[in-house]
Protein backbone atom coordinates (compact mmCIF):
# COMPACT_ATOMS: atom_id res chain seq x y z
CA UNK A 1 0.00 0.00 0.00
CA UNK A 2 1.01 3.64 -0.24
CA UNK A 3 1.39 5.40 3.07
CA UNK A 4 0.93 9.17 2.77
CA UNK A 5 1.87 11.29 5.79
CA UNK A 6 1.37 15.06 5.86
CA UNK A 7 3.34 17.67 7.78
CA UNK A 8 1.37 20.91 7.48
CA UNK A 9 -2.19 22.02 7.99
CA UNK A 10 -2.74 22.67 4.31
CA UNK A 11 -1.29 19.36 3.24
CA UNK A 12 -3.41 17.61 5.86
CA UNK A 13 -6.49 19.38 4.54
CA UNK A 14 -5.72 18.37 0.95
CA UNK A 15 -5.24 14.77 2.05
CA UNK A 16 -8.54 14.80 3.93
CA UNK A 17 -10.35 16.15 0.91
CA UNK A 18 -8.70 13.61 -1.35
CA UNK A 19 -9.71 10.80 1.00
CA UNK A 20 -13.27 12.06 1.12
CA UNK A 21 -13.50 12.32 -2.65
CA UNK A 22 -11.78 9.02 -3.47
CA UNK A 23 -12.96 6.57 -0.85
CA UNK A 24 -12.51 3.64 -3.22
CA UNK A 25 -8.77 4.27 -3.25
CA UNK A 26 -8.38 4.75 0.50
CA UNK A 27 -7.67 1.66 2.53
CA UNK A 28 -7.42 3.45 5.87
CA UNK A 29 -7.54 7.01 7.08
CA UNK A 30 -5.72 8.41 10.10
CA UNK A 31 -5.60 11.98 11.38
CA UNK A 32 -2.94 13.28 9.03
CA UNK A 33 -2.00 10.13 7.21
CA UNK A 34 -3.69 7.63 4.96
CA UNK A 35 -3.04 4.27 3.40
CA UNK A 36 -3.90 4.23 -0.28
CA UNK A 37 -4.58 1.21 -2.42
CA UNK A 38 -1.68 0.20 -4.57
CA UNK A 39 -3.36 1.06 -7.84
CA UNK A 40 -2.32 3.53 -10.51
CA UNK A 41 -4.97 5.83 -9.11
CA UNK A 42 -3.45 5.54 -5.64
CA UNK A 43 -0.11 6.52 -7.15
CA UNK A 44 -1.82 9.35 -9.03
CA UNK A 45 -3.20 10.77 -5.78
CA UNK A 46 0.16 10.37 -4.02
CA UNK A 47 1.96 12.12 -6.89
CA UNK A 48 -0.56 14.97 -6.84
CA UNK A 49 -0.07 15.46 -3.09
CA UNK A 50 3.68 15.40 -3.48
CA UNK A 51 3.47 17.82 -6.39
CA UNK A 52 1.35 20.28 -4.46
CA UNK A 53 2.87 20.10 -0.99
CA UNK A 54 6.37 18.82 -1.74
CA UNK A 55 8.24 18.81 1.56
CA UNK A 56 5.08 18.49 3.62
CA UNK A 57 4.19 15.13 2.15
CA UNK A 58 5.94 11.85 2.76
CA UNK A 59 5.04 8.84 0.68
CA UNK A 60 6.15 5.33 1.58
CA UNK A 61 5.36 2.04 -0.02
CA UNK A 62 4.36 -0.53 2.56
CA UNK A 63 4.25 -4.30 2.48
CA UNK A 64 2.61 -6.75 4.84
CA UNK A 65 5.10 -7.84 7.48
CA UNK A 66 5.78 -11.55 7.43
CA UNK A 67 7.47 -12.41 10.68
CA UNK A 68 8.57 -15.75 9.29
CA UNK A 69 10.38 -14.14 6.38
CA UNK A 70 11.22 -10.69 7.66
CA UNK A 71 12.35 -11.30 11.24
CA UNK A 72 15.00 -13.67 12.58
CA UNK A 73 13.66 -16.73 14.39
CA UNK A 74 15.20 -15.58 17.68
CA UNK A 75 13.31 -12.29 17.55
CA UNK A 76 10.01 -13.91 16.71
CA UNK A 77 10.41 -16.54 19.38
CA UNK A 78 11.45 -13.97 21.98
CA UNK A 79 8.34 -11.93 21.26
CA UNK A 80 6.08 -14.97 21.55
CA UNK A 81 7.73 -16.13 24.78
CA UNK A 82 7.59 -12.66 26.32
CA UNK A 83 3.91 -12.21 25.53
CA UNK A 84 3.22 -15.56 27.19
CA UNK A 85 5.27 -14.77 30.31
CA UNK A 86 3.86 -15.66 33.66
CA UNK A 87 4.30 -12.37 35.43
CA UNK A 88 2.93 -9.46 33.40
CA UNK A 89 5.03 -6.84 35.20
CA UNK A 90 8.44 -8.28 34.26
CA UNK A 91 10.33 -5.94 31.92
CA UNK A 92 11.67 -7.60 28.80
CA UNK A 93 15.35 -7.36 29.64
CA UNK A 94 14.89 -9.00 33.02
CA UNK A 95 12.78 -11.67 31.31
CA UNK A 96 15.50 -12.24 28.70
CA UNK A 97 18.41 -12.34 31.14
CA UNK A 98 19.94 -15.78 31.44
CA UNK A 99 17.97 -17.13 28.48
CA UNK A 100 18.76 -17.45 24.78
CA UNK A 101 16.48 -14.54 23.96
CA UNK A 102 18.27 -11.50 22.45
CA UNK A 103 18.78 -8.36 24.52
CA UNK A 104 16.68 -5.37 23.56
CA UNK A 105 19.75 -3.15 22.99
CA UNK A 106 21.26 -5.70 20.66
CA UNK A 107 18.01 -5.83 18.69
CA UNK A 108 17.94 -2.04 18.45
CA UNK A 109 21.39 -2.08 16.86
CA UNK A 110 20.67 -4.68 14.24
CA UNK A 111 18.87 -3.78 11.02
CA UNK A 112 16.43 -6.27 9.63
CA UNK B 1 -14.18 66.52 27.71
CA UNK B 2 -15.42 63.02 27.05
CA UNK B 3 -13.57 60.61 24.80
CA UNK B 4 -16.67 60.26 22.78
CA UNK B 5 -16.75 63.92 21.87
CA UNK B 6 -13.11 63.73 20.79
CA UNK B 7 -13.99 60.82 18.59
CA UNK B 8 -16.88 62.48 16.86
CA UNK B 9 -14.91 65.66 16.24
CA UNK B 10 -12.46 63.56 14.26
CA UNK B 11 -14.69 62.84 11.27
CA UNK B 12 -14.46 65.11 8.26
CA UNK B 13 -15.52 64.42 4.70
CA UNK B 14 -13.93 66.21 1.79
CA UNK B 15 -16.22 66.19 -1.21
CA UNK B 16 -14.93 66.00 -4.79
CA UNK B 17 -15.68 69.73 -5.25
CA UNK B 18 -13.26 70.56 -2.44
CA UNK B 19 -15.83 71.51 0.19
CA UNK B 20 -15.74 69.70 3.51
CA UNK B 21 -18.30 68.58 6.02
CA UNK B 22 -17.52 67.43 9.49
CA UNK B 23 -19.11 66.43 12.72
CA UNK B 24 -20.38 63.24 14.20
CA UNK B 25 -23.20 63.20 11.67
CA UNK B 26 -22.38 63.83 8.03
CA UNK B 27 -25.41 63.77 5.82
CA UNK B 28 -24.52 63.07 2.19
CA UNK B 29 -28.06 62.51 0.92
CA UNK B 30 -28.00 65.74 -1.07
CA UNK B 31 -24.63 65.05 -2.67
CA UNK B 32 -24.33 63.32 -6.01
CA UNK B 33 -21.53 60.98 -4.98
CA UNK B 34 -21.63 58.53 -7.78
CA UNK B 35 -19.98 55.79 -5.71
CA UNK B 36 -22.18 53.29 -3.95
CA UNK B 37 -22.53 52.94 -0.20
CA UNK B 38 -20.01 50.11 -0.25
CA UNK B 39 -17.57 52.33 -2.13
CA UNK B 40 -18.03 55.09 0.43
CA UNK B 41 -17.27 52.58 3.17
CA UNK B 42 -14.11 51.57 1.32
CA UNK B 43 -13.11 55.26 1.31
CA UNK B 44 -13.52 55.28 5.09
CA UNK B 45 -11.33 52.19 5.35
CA UNK B 46 -8.73 53.49 2.90
CA UNK B 47 -8.30 56.76 4.78
CA UNK B 48 -5.96 59.52 3.66
CA UNK B 49 -4.04 60.82 1.86
CA UNK B 50 -5.95 60.80 -1.40
CA UNK B 51 -5.61 62.86 -4.56
CA UNK B 52 -7.60 66.06 -4.60
CA UNK B 53 -10.83 66.01 -6.53
CA UNK B 54 -11.86 62.69 -5.06
CA UNK B 55 -14.00 61.93 -2.08
CA UNK B 56 -11.97 61.58 1.09
CA UNK B 57 -12.87 60.79 4.69
CA UNK B 58 -10.62 61.97 7.52
CA UNK B 59 -11.18 59.79 10.54
CA UNK B 60 -9.35 57.43 12.86
CA UNK B 61 -8.64 54.12 11.12
CA UNK B 62 -11.44 51.58 11.46
CA UNK B 63 -10.99 48.58 13.74
CA UNK B 64 -11.74 45.01 12.78
CA UNK B 65 -15.31 45.36 14.09
CA UNK B 66 -15.97 48.07 11.47
CA UNK B 67 -16.51 45.66 8.59
CA UNK B 68 -19.33 43.98 10.53
CA UNK B 69 -21.27 47.18 11.10
CA UNK B 70 -20.66 49.28 8.01
CA UNK B 71 -22.41 49.94 5.70
CA UNK B 72 -25.72 49.51 7.53
CA UNK B 73 -28.92 49.08 5.55
CA UNK B 74 -32.27 47.49 6.44
CA UNK B 75 -31.00 44.37 4.65
CA UNK B 76 -27.70 44.08 6.52
CA UNK B 77 -26.80 40.55 7.58
CA UNK B 78 -24.27 39.61 10.19
CA UNK B 79 -22.04 36.72 11.17
CA UNK B 80 -22.97 37.13 14.81
CA UNK B 81 -20.12 35.18 16.39
CA UNK B 82 -17.45 36.82 14.26
CA UNK B 83 -18.95 40.24 14.97
CA UNK B 84 -19.14 39.64 18.72
CA UNK B 85 -15.53 38.45 18.78
CA UNK B 86 -14.50 41.61 16.91
CA UNK B 87 -16.60 43.71 19.27
CA UNK B 88 -14.83 42.19 22.26
CA UNK B 89 -11.45 42.73 20.60
CA UNK B 90 -12.32 46.39 19.99
CA UNK B 91 -13.20 46.71 23.65
CA UNK B 92 -9.89 45.16 24.63
CA UNK B 93 -11.46 42.17 26.35
CA UNK B 94 -8.76 39.94 27.77
CA UNK B 95 -9.04 36.18 28.07
CA UNK B 96 -7.09 33.57 30.03
CA UNK B 97 -5.71 32.22 26.73
CA UNK B 98 -4.16 35.43 25.39
CA UNK B 99 -0.68 34.82 26.77
CA UNK B 100 -0.51 31.24 25.59
CA UNK B 101 -1.71 32.25 22.15
CA UNK B 102 0.89 35.01 21.93
CA UNK B 103 3.60 32.55 22.95
CA UNK B 104 2.44 29.96 20.43
CA UNK B 105 2.34 32.50 17.63
CA UNK B 106 5.78 33.81 18.54
CA UNK B 107 7.22 30.29 18.49
CA UNK B 108 5.63 29.70 15.10
CA UNK B 109 7.10 32.88 13.67
CA UNK B 110 10.57 32.12 14.95
CA UNK B 111 10.57 28.49 13.83
CA UNK B 112 10.61 28.40 10.05
CA UNK B 113 9.76 24.97 8.68
CA UNK B 114 12.94 22.93 8.29
CA UNK B 115 14.13 22.72 4.71
CA UNK B 116 13.71 19.45 2.87
CA UNK B 117 15.75 19.18 -0.32
CA UNK B 118 12.70 18.55 -2.43
CA UNK B 119 14.36 18.95 -5.81
CA UNK B 120 17.42 16.99 -4.72
CA UNK B 121 15.29 14.16 -3.43
CA UNK B 122 13.34 14.10 -6.63
CA UNK B 123 16.51 13.90 -8.72
CA UNK B 124 17.86 11.17 -6.45
CA UNK B 125 14.64 9.15 -6.77
CA UNK B 126 14.75 9.45 -10.52
CA UNK B 127 18.44 8.45 -10.72
CA UNK B 128 17.88 5.45 -8.48
CA UNK B 129 14.91 4.35 -10.59
CA UNK B 130 16.77 4.79 -13.88
CA UNK B 131 19.90 3.03 -12.64
CA UNK B 132 17.71 0.17 -11.43
CA UNK B 133 15.92 -0.17 -14.75
CA UNK B 134 19.16 0.04 -16.74
CA UNK B 135 20.80 -2.63 -14.59
CA UNK B 136 17.89 -4.97 -15.18
CA UNK B 137 18.01 -4.34 -18.92
CA UNK B 138 21.76 -5.03 -19.16
CA UNK B 139 21.49 -8.11 -16.98
CA UNK B 140 18.97 -9.60 -19.38
CA UNK B 141 21.10 -8.62 -22.33
CA UNK B 142 24.21 -10.30 -20.85
CA UNK B 143 22.19 -13.48 -20.34
CA UNK B 144 21.01 -13.39 -23.94
CA UNK B 145 24.49 -12.82 -25.39
CA UNK B 146 26.00 -15.44 -23.11
CA UNK B 147 23.44 -17.89 -24.44
CA UNK B 148 24.43 -17.07 -27.98
CA UNK B 149 28.17 -17.39 -27.25
CA UNK B 150 27.60 -20.76 -25.62
CA UNK B 151 25.53 -21.91 -28.55
CA UNK B 152 28.24 -20.80 -30.99
CA UNK B 153 30.95 -22.55 -28.96
CA UNK B 154 28.91 -25.77 -28.84
CA UNK B 155 28.17 -25.68 -32.53
CA UNK B 156 31.83 -24.89 -33.23
CA UNK B 157 31.93 -26.23 -36.76
CA UNK B 158 29.93 -24.63 -39.49
CA UNK B 159 30.26 -21.15 -38.06
CA UNK B 160 32.99 -18.75 -38.70
CA UNK B 161 35.41 -17.87 -35.93
CA UNK B 162 34.51 -14.28 -36.72
CA UNK B 163 30.95 -14.82 -35.50
CA UNK B 164 32.12 -16.30 -32.21
CA UNK B 165 34.75 -13.61 -31.67
CA UNK B 166 32.19 -10.92 -32.35
CA UNK B 167 29.72 -12.44 -29.89
CA UNK B 168 32.44 -12.80 -27.25
CA UNK B 169 33.48 -9.16 -27.70
CA UNK B 170 29.88 -8.08 -27.37
CA UNK B 171 29.54 -10.20 -24.23
CA UNK B 172 32.59 -8.70 -22.56
CA UNK B 173 31.54 -5.17 -23.54
CA UNK B 174 28.01 -5.64 -22.17
CA UNK B 175 29.33 -7.27 -19.02
CA UNK B 176 31.63 -4.31 -18.47
CA UNK B 177 28.74 -1.87 -18.88
CA UNK B 178 26.59 -3.92 -16.56
CA UNK B 179 29.20 -3.72 -13.85
CA UNK B 180 29.47 0.07 -14.33
CA UNK B 181 25.73 0.56 -14.15
CA UNK B 182 25.43 -1.75 -11.15
CA UNK B 183 28.01 0.39 -9.34
CA UNK B 184 26.04 3.49 -10.28
CA UNK B 185 22.90 1.85 -8.99
CA UNK B 186 24.46 1.22 -5.61
CA UNK B 187 25.71 4.81 -5.45
CA UNK B 188 22.30 6.18 -6.43
CA UNK B 189 20.57 4.03 -3.82
CA UNK B 190 23.01 5.19 -1.12
CA UNK B 191 22.53 8.81 -2.09
CA UNK B 192 18.76 8.44 -1.97
CA UNK B 193 18.96 6.74 1.40
CA UNK B 194 21.09 9.58 2.78
CA UNK B 195 18.69 12.23 1.51
CA UNK B 196 15.70 10.32 2.86
CA UNK B 197 17.38 10.19 6.24
CA UNK B 198 17.94 13.97 6.19
CA UNK B 199 14.35 14.52 5.12
CA UNK B 200 13.18 12.41 8.03
CA UNK B 201 14.87 14.65 10.58
CA UNK B 202 13.53 17.76 8.82
CA UNK B 203 10.09 16.18 9.07
CA UNK B 204 10.51 15.78 12.80
CA UNK B 205 10.69 19.56 13.12
CA UNK B 206 7.80 20.01 10.70
CA UNK B 207 5.87 17.58 12.82
CA UNK B 208 6.51 19.71 15.92
CA UNK B 209 5.52 22.78 13.96
CA UNK B 210 2.24 21.22 12.90
CA UNK B 211 1.47 20.42 16.53
CA UNK B 212 2.23 24.03 17.42
CA UNK B 213 -0.06 25.26 14.63
CA UNK B 214 -2.83 23.06 15.97
CA UNK B 215 -2.24 24.39 19.45
CA UNK B 216 -2.42 27.98 18.18
CA UNK B 217 -5.62 27.09 16.31
CA UNK B 218 -7.21 25.65 19.46
CA UNK B 219 -6.16 28.69 21.47
CA UNK B 220 -7.61 31.00 18.82
CA UNK B 221 -10.94 29.22 19.16
CA UNK B 222 -10.75 29.41 22.95
CA UNK B 223 -9.96 33.14 22.82
CA UNK B 224 -12.84 33.70 20.45
CA UNK B 225 -15.30 31.77 22.63
CA UNK B 226 -14.17 33.62 25.74
CA UNK B 227 -14.41 36.98 23.99
CA UNK B 228 -17.91 36.26 22.77
CA UNK B 229 -19.00 35.10 26.23
CA UNK B 230 -17.57 38.29 27.75
CA UNK B 231 -19.69 40.65 25.63
CA UNK B 232 -22.83 38.57 25.15
CA UNK B 233 -24.82 40.18 27.98
CA UNK B 234 -24.00 43.72 26.89
CA UNK B 235 -24.85 42.75 23.34
CA UNK B 236 -28.28 41.50 24.38
CA UNK B 237 -28.96 44.66 26.35
CA UNK B 238 -27.88 46.80 23.39
CA UNK B 239 -30.07 44.75 21.13
CA UNK B 240 -33.09 45.35 23.34
CA UNK B 241 -32.45 49.10 23.20
CA UNK B 242 -32.07 48.98 19.43
CA UNK B 243 -35.28 46.98 18.90
CA UNK B 244 -37.18 49.31 21.21
CA UNK B 245 -35.95 52.30 19.23
CA UNK B 246 -36.90 50.67 15.95
CA UNK B 247 -40.42 49.79 17.12
CA UNK B 248 -40.91 53.30 18.52
CA UNK B 249 -40.88 54.80 15.05
CA UNK B 250 -42.86 52.14 13.34
CA UNK B 251 -44.36 48.70 13.87
CA UNK B 252 -41.92 45.80 13.60
CA UNK B 253 -40.96 45.61 9.98
CA UNK B 254 -39.97 42.22 8.61
CA UNK B 255 -37.80 44.13 6.13
CA UNK B 256 -35.66 45.29 9.04
CA UNK B 257 -33.89 42.01 9.45
CA UNK B 258 -32.56 40.29 12.53
CA UNK B 259 -29.18 40.94 11.00
CA UNK B 260 -29.59 44.69 11.10
CA UNK B 261 -30.70 44.61 14.76
CA UNK B 262 -27.61 42.55 15.57
CA UNK B 263 -25.36 44.90 13.61
CA UNK B 264 -26.84 47.97 15.26
CA UNK B 265 -26.34 46.41 18.68
CA UNK B 266 -22.73 45.51 17.89
CA UNK B 267 -22.08 49.05 16.67
CA UNK B 268 -23.68 50.43 19.82
CA UNK B 269 -21.55 48.21 22.02
CA UNK B 270 -18.25 48.89 20.26
CA UNK B 271 -16.04 51.93 20.87
CA UNK B 272 -16.32 53.02 17.25
CA UNK B 273 -14.34 56.04 16.02
CA UNK B 274 -14.33 55.61 12.25
CA UNK B 275 -17.70 56.67 10.84
CA UNK B 276 -20.33 54.04 10.07
CA UNK B 277 -22.06 54.37 6.70
CA UNK B 278 -25.84 54.21 7.23
CA UNK B 279 -28.59 54.04 4.60
CA UNK B 280 -31.20 56.82 4.74
CA UNK B 281 -34.15 54.43 5.15
CA UNK B 282 -32.51 52.89 8.20
CA UNK B 283 -31.83 56.37 9.57
CA UNK B 284 -35.56 57.02 9.09
CA UNK B 285 -36.48 53.81 10.88
CA UNK B 286 -34.31 54.84 13.80
CA UNK B 287 -36.02 58.22 14.07
CA UNK B 288 -33.67 60.52 12.19
CA UNK B 289 -29.95 61.36 12.09
CA UNK B 290 -29.57 62.49 15.70
CA UNK B 291 -31.43 59.52 17.04
CA UNK B 292 -29.38 57.17 14.81
CA UNK B 293 -26.16 58.70 16.05
CA UNK B 294 -27.42 58.34 19.58
CA UNK B 295 -28.41 54.68 19.13
CA UNK B 296 -25.16 53.72 17.47
CA UNK B 297 -23.01 55.81 19.75
CA UNK B 298 -20.74 56.31 16.75
CA UNK B 299 -20.03 58.90 14.05
CA UNK B 300 -22.20 58.28 11.00
CA UNK B 301 -22.20 59.03 7.30
CA UNK B 302 -25.69 59.03 5.83
CA UNK B 303 -25.56 57.89 2.24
Amino acid sequence: MLLVVTYSRRARETLRNACRAHEETVVRKFGRAALLRETEYGAFLACRLRERHAADVQVERTEPFNEFADAPDAVREAAAAYENRESPSTPYDRFAAGTDHPESDAMREREL
Amino acid sequence: MSGRFDAVADTAVRLPDGSTRDGPIVDLRDVELGPSRGALDRVVCAGCPTTSGTLAVHSPPPQSVHRHVSPLTPATTLDRRAALAALAAARGVETPYDDDLRTARRSLRSAAPAAVGVAELRTARRRAAEAGAETERLRERVATIRGRVNALRDADHGTSDDGLAEAEASLSETTRRLSEVATERVAAAQRLELLERNARSARDTRDARLRLEDRAGNLERAVRDARIAAVEDDFRAARRTVSARLSRTRPPDPAVSTGVCDALAVARGAPIRAPVVVAPDLVGALGGPTSTHDVLDAPILIC
